[in-house]
């Protein structure tokens, strides 16, 4: 009996041991698993999240130049912020850049509360170009890249992407207008920052600048860069971005996908002898989404899957004489003065 | 710092009117001192030499040396308020500088600009005072060099408060302006309204009476005289003063107020 008793004692205390060993094994190599991965996925969700802003606001006075302007970018978009003159496009901006004090509301960058350092994250060109005009190019650059801690070398790099590395020398005040907005573009793109907030890029450009501006954007766009643009201009924001939102008098009218938002639907234009009976029978028979009539003419957004034949035929069948009959690309452009109306 | 010493001389090495300014302090200066020095009032009993004498050029120095004070305010004016009215503060910002790093750049120019005055006065000073004084030895030279460092602080007060001011006004012509007539006018209409123990404690007044006009009748009259009570308090030329260590004291408290309300408003305002 006493041999049994001591030997499953033993035996009680190898199962405990060689329980509690491999235990602890487990849990030390559970626990260099989780540090290892728990970063990466850290990593993963502050990548995705850019910039979040909640319900900005701020005025100047009794004008209020930003009102609950709620915005949320994730990596790799590239942003539009669209709006007329006065619709607080530059104020969301400057909020979010920290020069300016919000009156309510928050924002978050890479889902964290801003620092200075974190701006050294962002190529930022807000209004119009503001450098010191008594230095050359590449000294005003060299500022930004001192404040930036980029190594001075890459001033090389973004004059020439910008075109403007035969001015490298001269005084910043003896540029035009669209010299300067150049340079403001390369001060942005110093230090290849992972984030561009980019203010009106193609201000005082001629049209060839503005192509060329609109390229590096998008270049930009395709080697992953995020990109906040703001612009008054509805071509420029179709061209570059793939989400918007739209604003009007500091407030938010919209906001989704380009392609959601301002979807393009065709304009079927016609002209015939009754307008007024052909416009109401194409409602009642379900043939549009909407019909307008316009002087001599009706404006008519066909319903899916119907054709101008489709309404040829349906104008015949009730006896209208069409004596005109074609079809309209609606612009972007209408559907944007649409919205801000 | 090093970063911050290298960006504020990116932006001021090639500004044509921070040379011409520091030109003008260091040739206005050194041209008073000539032009003073070759000036001979000979009345029985007083020595104008001795004024240039060790260890008399000191306070002599530092005094005429205190009138450019304006030249220096006006610069650091300049500087800060190129970046407020051109934006380049708010571009600066954007591009990650904090506030408090542009503030301590700022503070790094006054720093910069002070001892660019102090080594202007001190080579002045030694090249007179080795040409005037006729029996050297090593103690007189160095007896009053303590002045200088006052004259630092004092550099130091005058760009503060212009700091301050061009941070309140954003405009380089209102700025200087008013903080001209600040100094000539308004402090001194101030201080006449206030009572008469109140008055020596105005910032202005702290300030400048820390590089104080020299004892003429004391330092030319030398020992010949051996009359060392006749100074301009006593025989009621100037009004009464505070003692030197206060004056010191209360300069560096007015320098970190005004450093302080300088950082609040650059702090609290937009770009």
């Amino acid at each position: 009996m006493e041999y049994w008793n001591r030997t499953s004692r033993v035996l009680g205390i190898l199962v405990l041991f060689g329980s509690i060993i491999p235990d602890f094994f487990v849990f030390i190599s559970f626990y260099l698993l989780h540090s290892v991965i728990s970063p990466v996925f850290e990593v993963n969700t502050r990548q995705n999240m850019i910039l979040e802003t909640k319900q900005l606001s701020k005025s100047y006075g009794s004008i209020k130049a930003a009102e609950d302007i709620s915005l949320s970018v994730d990596s790799g978009t590239a942003f539009g912020l669209l709006g007329p003159n006065g619709s607080g496009k530059t104020t969301t901006l400057g909020i979010i850049m920290s020069v300016l004090k919000a009156d309510r509301g928050s924002y978050k960058w890479f889902d964290m509360e801003p620092e200075p350092e974190t701006y050294r994250r962002i190529g930022s060109l807000v209004e119009v170009p503001n450098f010191f005009n008594y230095l050359s190019l590449k000294r005003n650059l060299e500022v930004i890249a001192r404040i930036r801690g980029t190594d001075t070398s890459d001033i090389q790099r973004v004059l020439d992407i910008t075109g403007l590395l035969k001015r490298s020398s001269s005084r910043f005040d003896t540029l035009s207008l669209g010299m300067k907005q150049r340079l403001a573009l390369a001060a942005a793109l110093l230090g290849n920052p992972e984030v561009l907030v980019l203010d009106e890029p193609a201000n005082g450009l001629d049209p060839e600048g503005i192509a060329e501006v609109r390229k590096i954007i998008i270049q930009q766009k395709e080697q992953g860069k995020t990109i906040i643009m703001a612009s008054h201009i509805l071509d420029e924001v179709e061209k570059v971005c793939n989400h918007v939102a739209i604003l009007k008098k500091g407030k938010t009218l919209a906001s989704g996908k380009v392609n959601e938002l301002l979807v393009t639907d065709d304009i079927i234009v016609i002209d015939s002898d009754n307008n007024e009976s052909l416009k109401k029978g194409l409602e009642e028979k379900g043939l549009v989404k909407s019909a307008e009539l316009k002087d001599d003419i009706i404006e008519i957004i066909p319903a899916s899957g119907v054709s101008s034949g489709h309404i040829n035929r349906f104008a015949t069948d009730s006896g209208i004489v069409i004596n005109q009959l074609y079809i309209r690309k609606s612009t972007l452009e209408e559907q944007f003065l649409e919205l801000v109306k | 710092m090093k970063r911050l010493i290298q960006l504020e001389w990116t932006k001021i090495s090639s500004y044509g009117f921070f040379r011409v300014i520091l030109i003008l302090t260091l040739s206005l200066f050194l041209l008073t001192v000539f032009v003073f020095s070759r000036i001979d009032i000979s009345m029985p009993g007083f020595t104008w030499r001795n004024l240039f004498r060790f260890p008399d050029v000191w306070p002599s120095f530092a005094w005429v040396a205190s009138w450019f004070n304006l030249l220096l305010a006006i610069l650091v004016i300049t500087i800060a308020g190129n970046e407020f009215t051109g934006k380049t503060l708010r571009q600066q910002v954007m591009a990650g500088l904090s506030r408090e790093e542009w503030l301590a750049g700022k503070g790094i120019l006054i720093l910069g600009l002070a001892l660019f005055g102090l080594v202007m006065v001190s080579l002045a000073g030694f090249i007179f005072g080795f040409i005037f004084t006729g029996d050297l030895n090593v103690g007189i030279i160095f007896e009053k060099m303590g002045i200088l460092l006052v004259y630092l602080v004092q550099a130091i007060g005058y760009m503060v408060l212009g700091l301050l001011f061009i941070s309140v006004l954003r405009s380089n012509a209102l700025a200087i302006i008013l903080y001209l007539l600040y100094f000539i006018m308004i402090e001194p209409i101030i201080r006449g309204l206030c009572p008469v123990e109140i008055r020596p404690w105005f910032p202005v007044k702290i300030i400048s009476h820390l590089t104080p006009l020299p004892e003429f009748f004391q330092i030319t009259s030398g020992e010949a005289l051996g009359n060392n009570n006749m100074t301009f308090e006593s025989i009621g030329l100037m009004a009464r003063q505070l003692e030197g260590s206060i004056t010191i004291i209360m300069a560096m408290v007015y320098i970190s107020v005004f450093g302080l309300l300088t950082y609040l408003v650059v702090k609290k305002r937009d770009l």
